[in-house]
Parts: C-alpha cells; structure tokens; sequence
C-alpha cells in the first residue's frame, strides 16, 4: 500500500459556491475506483443530510485515491473537498495549506466570480500549482472558450493548460487526473525529520472521540506516540493513525506528504483546532507550521427556545454541536421579552443558520433566533473598553466616549452594466469605494471599505437582486472604526423588546425606526386586540404603527360531519402558533425578529 | 359504548353542484339513485343490527337533495328507520330543494313520517340566486315554504346565505322579511363561506370574485340577529334561530356530544365509549364505491379515529361553546376559561360559559382555545 513520495499527490478542489466542487470530486472518486459505482451517492463526500439536501459543502473532507495513469505508475492522490461559502474561507485556507496543487473549477456559464479570484489568492500564497477546469460545458448557457480567456487574462493561466469538463456528464476527467500527477508537485518534506502535520478538520465522533484531519508535512506519524498539539500545547495519545478511501481506514504511519487522521481519545474538538501542527511529544518540532489563527465568530445572535421548557435541552444540543463545530461560540443570555437562551457566535450568516437548523432538525427543538448583529467595541468615559455583541447590552449614551465597529474589505465581482447599481448600492451601505479593475468578458472588480454590520444586514441579497443574480462577494475582516451610532428601541404592545433593539448608524436612525415599524406591522398577526408598535431612540419615539385587532375568525357550519375537518383546521393553526413567541400579551412570529435585516 | 338516539342519513345527488358547495355532493349522478337506495337500507339494516342503537329520538335525512329522491324511496327508507325503532315524538327532517316541495311529494313525506322540513332557500333576489347558481327563483322558494306548510308541515325550517356578493345590507334583510312573512318556526342563516376546493374558491383566489370584507359580513349577521330577535326567534347557535321549543333536535345531539350514526356515502358517525373517549368513522365518500362496499358487506366505512377521554373533552367543549345558551363543556379547562374572559371572548356563570357578543366573532379562537 506504501506508494513512493515522488508519486503522491496533494490536491484541493477550489471554486466559487455551486461551480460544480463536489460533483467534480464525485467524478474523481468514481473514475478512479475510490468508491464502487454500486456505493455511488450524490456527493459521496458530503457526510451531513443539510450538506446534501442543500448541496453545499460545510466541512472539508479528505480521501485517498489511487491512480493508474498513462505513464503505467500508479499514484497516490489524497483529494481534499472544501467548504465553498465566505463563512468558512479560513477552514479553505488551512486545507490549501495541506496541499501541493489545486483543482480550479469554474462555471462554463458564470465565469470567474468573487471567490474563485479570492480562493485563487489563497492557492497562490500557498504556492499551490494551479490545474484550470472549465466545467459544465455541456450547460446550453456555456461559453468554455471565453472563460478560458478570462483564466488567462484575470488569473494569467495559460489558456493551453485550461481543461474543458463536465462533472455531470464525466467529460474530461481523466485529463484532469493527468494534469494533477503531471503538473502537481510530490511533496518535499522529510519523512525522517521531527514531526510536523497540519491540521486542517477534525469531527467528533461519538464512539472514538475527535477525528483529526492531518497531512503530514515532515516526520512520521505512527500509532502509540504522544501527539502534541503545538499552539494549544495539550497532548494526546494516539490510538489510531488511518487514511480515507472515503471510509476511515487504519494505517501503520503516515509519513511526509500522507493525508489522513489521527484519533487519540479528544473529548472536544476546540483541542484539535484547525490551523494548530501536531508534533511528537517525544521529539518536537522546533516551530510549528505558520499561519495558525483562532478562530473568531463575526456574527452574533440569541437563540431561544419557544417553549421555554426546552432550555435546558438547547444547552445539551448545543454543547453536543460545539463537539464538532470548533466555530460555535455560546454563553448564556436572558431576555426580558424571550425569557432564557443563549447568544451565539457565528463565522457569518450561513454558519448562523446552518447551526440554527441543526439543533432544530437534529435535537427536535424549535427555535426563535434573533437578528444577528456584529460585535462592537465601545469605549466608555472612564476609559475602559467593552466589547458589545447585544444591541441591549450597549451602555447608556452617557457613559458612551466612542463606539467603534467592524470593518471588512469586500470584493464584488460583476458585469459591467450593473456596476452603477453596486456602487449605489455600497454608498447607501456606507461603503467607502476603493477601487475598480476592469477585466475581460466584461466583468469588473470593485473593492469597497465596509461596516460588516452593513454587510449582515440583506446586503448579499440586494446585491444580488440588484444584478439579476451575477455579482458575487467575498470579504475579510480588517480591524475596526469609529462610527456615529446610536440605540433603535422597539415597544410592541407598550413593551419595550429587548430582542428587537438594534444599532444603527445616527442619521439613519429615524428612517430605520419608521421603515422597521411598518415592517413589523406587516409581520406582526392580528391578535385578539389592537398592537401598537413603535420605535425609539434614547426614549423618544420616532414611528408608530398599529396592528388592528383580528375582526372575524368563526366557522358558520359545524354540523356531525364537519366537527373532524373543524378541529383538524384548528388544531393545524394551534400548532402554527407554537412557532410564534408570546412577549407579554402579544404573540410575534420569528420573522419578526428577523425583520430589521431587510429594511429597504 | 353509549346507546344511540340519533341516525344521519346522506344522499349525495343534485341536480347541478352549486359552485360554492363542499358537501359530498354529485350532479349527474341521479341515474345512481336505485342502487344507492337498495346500498343505504343495506347499511342501515347491518349498523341496526350491530350497534347499541334505538329508539331514535332524531333521523336527518340530508344531503345533497334527498328531495331528488321518490316518495317510494323515502318510504324504503323508513321502512328500516322503523325496524330499527322511533321514540314517541322523534324528530324527522328531511332537506329539501325548492324545485322539489310539490303538494305531491309533500304529501308522501308526511305519510312515510317526515315531520320536519329544511329548506335551502339560500336568497331571493335574482342577483343572488343566480351568483349562487340556484336553478329555482325566488318565488319558487317562498312557494315551496308556503305548499310545505299548506300539506302540513307545522316544523319548517329555511337555509339562507348571507354575505353573498352584490348582495348589501338592505337586500339581505328584504329577503329575510319574506321568509318571515312565509311562516318558519326555524331558521339557519350562513355566512357565504369560500371553501378552497370549490369552484367559488378558485374565483377568489384568481380574483375574479371579490367577497365582502368582515365588516359587512358581520353587519349582515348582527342585523339578521336582531331582527330574527324582534319576531321572537331564539338564536340559539351561531347561525341557527327558532321559535320556541322548534331547534333542531339533531342537530343539538351533535352539539351536545352525543353519539349519532351516520349512514351513506361519506357520512360521519360519533360513537362514546364508557371510558369518555370518543370514536368518530367516517364512510367511502364516491357513491360507486360505497355502493359497491354497502351492498357487498352491509357497511362502508373508510376511516376512524378514537379520541382519549381528554381530546374528547377539548372537541366537546369546541363544539359545545356554539350552542349560545351556555354549555357546561368547558369545566374541565379553567385556565383556558379565565384567558377568554380576561379577552373578553366568554362570559361565566358557575359551570357554565357562554360566548359573548365578540366571542361569537372570534368563536373559532375559543373553541381552538380547548383544543388540547
């Protein structure tokens, strides 16, 4: 089984969302023997029912193949699959790390977008060989030949190494295999030297304990040696060293250039943080791998249970989640209007919602989570400094010196004939525009200085309406701004919520507060009285809507062969309410709370 | 199980489906009417056999138009009706199109014991009658409830639809005087209801029909109320009124949460267990196929379900809180009871609850309240 370093490979698969990843790494398994064409599922790598019923990668995966190419060697490719999405661009970027080549996958019909030049950027920081893959040429809306220019003119990939493909149809996937063992290098490290393996995944087993996704840059990793985790500095002992082919496999060792696992009874995924270098206790390295960063959530928002009996199973699923999920933060929080729960940090939106829908779907708990909001750093009279997740939280404006909030850079690519909108639209988002590149096929690169509050808030999809579907973004973090902003106070029924409050920039508090109120009317049911709504600001009300009381609500037939149907129908919306949360007397649906991300 | 009084008989035939009809109800199907009576007895004769049932102090002989059917076929009927046993007194209805009510047919229903004749009206003015695609005019109805009486009927009661497009206020209560001034002791007014499934239903949804809006609707009821109050007729359920000592005895039992059975096509039974739970079956709703089925076995039942002691507490009390004079259903829930007062939905008297004035507006928000 042992293959030769100089014929193994290293490989990513990288590309902007739906580009075609992971059907792509579906043709390779199946073209290469990996997985029988009996065993052969829809994206055989995607291990979560959410990662396939919504067709996104949420965890990177890893396999080892084997492959017999046209020069009669048979090579060793360890393939590694990739989260897609912004949210999870540094689990991207530890993955790259791990390897020596990567896989360019870009649409036929869409061309490059934001995340294939920002994926592109980390393969070329890695010093990663670059294999170009036009794909889905076989979509009617294709056009292979003016994509192949883009690459070469946006990225400078000769057109000649660009390789037409359909994943769908398998066209193409044996140049693909060619190209890899061709052009991709056999890995350098030394497999005699101290141990150095990256970690760039780990998933918590409920038998075995944390899995921890390695590739092993220099040394050996052999079963039975104590594992040190470098920048935590915990250590473990190792029960099992194996590869994927995709199932786990145990192997004797792992040596320089392997990918693979290593388990050693980890309770907690947070001690196998991805990024961290795992060297032998026995005989360290001297420096662990660079780039290691922790990671921090961008998003924050509070989930609570609408039966506020399920608290405490919120705690359980949550701390069973967190096993698996090293981007998961929570702490306690309670709300006034929704009672106990926690405030939860997140990588961005998608992670947000992804992990919303997994403690509901996979811990049968029904959920209200509010509108996600960034952190700020607030600076008080007294000099101190705090950071702020929770609108509510912010202090009195008296005691407030400064409020300072996230800055990121984002990255929009688009056809040129929407670039007015976008720029209208980052102005109106308080952009601050930094530059424009114009690039073949005639797209436009525009870069833009942006409070990611602005970002969390819709700004992704009216981006995206506002340009029939084309412009994609991408965007980091880059420190943090002094801003003019202030406390949005929502009452409803006289009541102030808390979970509705919200900051805002000051000269767009008022028309915020209007436009929120009007919204909330619309989302707000009619109860059996009138709800008054209204916004405030430092105690002043700036808007006020009402929901006027439900006029009519009677069945006028209920005779003996009614009663079944009738009761049914009323049972049906009884069990609709429960998705509402009662706040006093009213009872408000989780849209509601969901309202002041959509104001425009 | 409890011992039965009350026996529902479905005849699922008319002439023409009225576009906003949801009943189990079939046009052009008439020529199905020998074999579904020959099915019918069939069934009424195995269920007499089988359950704890008689004498009936109610049978309802609904539809669909059972006035469809020949006097001959309704004295059929009977005929196991009486096999199975009446109550001195019993109350017999019998719904009836307008087109249908001739002295003839009213002299046959009386003879095979019909003593209660409902019938569907719906409107009188032409507008109306024809948006509710009602082949009989206006006159034709107030003749039917004036030959009915004539023949002898001294139980009459009239369907009507209120809340019917182009239809306002002023013409609702004119077509109600007539019908007061032809002589009713009972009297069902509906909403106009638009039911998804219908043919009414798609026209809103397109748009094509625009309904009055809740205010007019309930302008309509309240006035219909009032009036009906004035000429001493007792309302006694959210859309139903009578003279005194005429409400309808079959419709009460339902109301009351007393078990019935049902026979014919999709006709629904309520049976009580001594444990407080509660059966409900219902039969193959498709007249072929139940014909095929009773004929075949003597029953034709298509579903069921059971209620525990407390579900069916909870259908009670939903059911109960429609009968306007208060309903002891709702004991068992006092919490439930304090909220809908506190709303203002429920008055109290000791055990009892009645629904106020707003509580007949929101009275499904009540009766969901019980639903546990």
């Amino acid at each position: 089984m042992s293959t030769p370093t100089r014929l193994t490979r290293a490989i990513s698969v990288i590309a902007h969302v739906d580009h075609g990843k992971t059907t792509l790494s579906d043709r390779l398994l199946e073209f290469t023997g990996t997985v029988a064409p009996r065993d052969m599922v829809e994206q055989v790598l995607d291990q979560l029912d959410l990662e396939r019923e919504r067709g996104i990668t949420i965890k990177a995966q890893a396999v080892r193949m084997l492959y017999k190419a046209d020069d009669g060697q048979t090579y060793q490719i360890n393939l590694i699959d990739t989260p897609g999405h912004v949210d999870f661009s540094y689990e991207v970027s530890r993955a790259l790390a791990a390897c020596d080549g990567a896989i360019l996958v870009v649409d036929a019909s869409q061309g490059i977008e934001a995340q294939t030049l920002a994926n592109v950027h980390q393969a070329l920081e890695h010093n990663l060989k670059i294999v170009p893959v036009v794909n889905k040429i076989d979509l009617p809306q294709a056009d292979p030949e003016l994509v192949r220019e883009e690459i070469e003119k946006v990225i400078g990939l000769p057109a000649e190494s660009v390789i037409f493909a359909s994943a769908r149809q398998g066209i193409g996937t044996k140049e693909i295999l060619e190209a890899v063992v061709r052009e991709v290098p056999p890995p350098t490290g030394d497999p005699a030297a101290p141990l150095r393996a990256l970690i760039f995944d780990a998933k918590f087993d409920a038998y075995r304990g944390v899995v921890t996704y390695v590739r092993v840059l220099e040394g050996t990793l052999r079963k039975g040696v104590r594992a040190q985790m470098m920048q935590t500095g915990k250590s473990f002992e190792v029960d099992e060293v194996g590869i994927f082919r995709p199932e786990r496999t145990p192997v004797d060792d792992l040596s320089a250039g392997e990918v693979g696992y290593l388990i050693a009874n980890i309770r907690n995924v947070r001690d196998s943080r991805v990024g961290d270098t795992v060297t032998d206790a026995a005989r360290p390295a001297s420096a662990p791998l660079p780039g290691y960063r922790h990671v921090t959530p961008m998003v924050f928002a509070g989930l609570f249970p609408t039966d506020t009996e399920q608290y405490q199973q919120l705690k359980e699923a949550l701390e069973k989640l967190q096993l698996n999920d090293a981007a998961l933060v929570y702490e306690p929080e309670t709300s006034a209007a929704l009672g106990f729960g926690f405030r939860c940090g997140f990588l961005g939106l998608l992670h947000m919602e992804i992990v919303q829908e997994r403690l509901e779907r996979e811990f049968n708990l029904t959920l209200l989570g509010t509108a996600p909001t960034v952190e700020y750093r607030v600076r008080l009279r007294n000099g101190e400094e705090v950071p702020v997740d929770n609108p509510d939280h912010l202090p009195s404006p008296s005691e407030i010196e400064s409020i300072s909030e996230p800055i990121v850079l984002a990255t929009i690519v688009v056809p040129s004939v929407y670039v007015g909108n976008m720029m209208q639209l980052s102005q109106e988002r308080r952009g601050q525009y930094l530059n424009t590149v114009y690039e073949p096929g005639d797209r436009v690169v525009l870069t833009y200085r942006m409070p990611l509050a602005e970002i969390i808030h819709d700004y992704y999809d009216q981006l995206k309406s506002r340009s029939k579907g084309y412009a994609s973004l991408d965007y980091e973090l880059v420190g943090f701004e002094e801003a003019n902003l202030v406390k949005l106070d929502v009452l409803v029924g006289g009541s102030p919520v808390d979970a509705l409050s919200m900051i805002v920039d000051r000269t767009k508090a008022q028309q915020q507060g209007r436009r929120l109120a009007e919204k909330l009317k619309t989302l707000i049911p009619r109860q059996l009285f009138e709800v008054p709504i209204q916004a405030a600001i430092g105690g002043k009300i700036v808007a006020r809507e009402t929901v006027p009381a439900m006029r009519k609500d009677v069945t006028a037939k209920c005779y003996g062969g009614d009663v079944t149907r009738k009761r049914k129908l009323l049972e049906k919306q009884k069990e609709g309410k429960k998705r509402l949360k009662r706040v006093g007397n009213v009872e408000i649906p989780q849209e509601a709370f969901m309202a002041v991300l959509s104001l425009d | 199980m409890e011992r039965i009084h009350s026996l529902y008989l479905h005849v699922p035939f008319c002439t023409w489906v009225c576009k906003y009809c949801d009943f189990n109800a079939y046009a052009v199907l008439e020529g199905l009417i020998p074999a579904y009576i020959d099915a019918l007895a069939r069934e009424i004769e195995t269920a007499g056999e089988a359950l704890p049932i008689g004498p009936l102090d109610t049978v309802f002989i609904g539809g669909g138009t059972p006035s469809l059917l020949t006097t001959e076929q309704v004295r059929r009927l009977m005929d196991r009706v009486h096999r199975i046993g009446l109550a001195p007194g019993a109350e017999i209805t019998l719904e009836a199109n307008p087109s249908n009510v001739t002295s003839e047919h009213v002299d046959g229903w009386l003879r095979s014991g019909v003593n209660r004749l409902s019938v569907g009206v719906q409107g009188l003015q032409p507008d109306a009658l024809r948006f509710l695609e009602r082949l009989h005019s206006g006159s034709d109805a107030i003749a039917a409830l004036r030959t009915a009486r004539a023949g002898g009927f001294s139980n009459i009661n009239a369907d009507l639809l209120y809340g019917v497009p182009g239809v306002k206020l002023a013409g609702w209560l004119e077509t109600l005087e007539a019908v007061l001034a032809a002589g009713v002791q009972h009297l069902s007014a509906y909403e106009l209801t638009v039911e998804s499934k219908t043919r009414l239903g798609q026209e809103v949804r397109t748009g094509l029909v625009p309904m009055p809006g809740d205010d007019e609707q309930l302008a309509q009821y309240w006035a219909a109320a009032e009036r009906l109050e004035t000429s001493g007729y007792e309302h006694y359920e959210i859309s139903n009124w009578s003279l005194p000592g005429f409400a309808c005895r079959h419709n009460l039992v339902a109301w009351q949460y007393r078990p019935y059975l049902g026979c014919g096509a999709g006709a629904h039974s309520m049976f009580r267990r001594f444990d407080r739970s509660t059966e409900r079956r219902w039969n193959i709703k498709g007249p072929q196929a139940y014909i095929k089925q009773a004929s075949a076995s003597g029953h034709a039942v298509a579903g069921s379900e059971t209620l525990s002691p407390e579900r069916a507490l909870g259908e009670a009390a939903m059911i109960g809180v429609r009968l306007l004079d208060g309903t002891t259903a709702a004991r068992g829930f006092p919490v439930q009871r304090t909220h809908l007062v506190e709303a203002g939905l429920l008055a109290e008297h000791d055990d009892l609850v009645r629904l106020t004035r707003r509580g007949i507006e929101l009275a499904n928000q009540v009766g969901a309240a019980f639903l546990v």
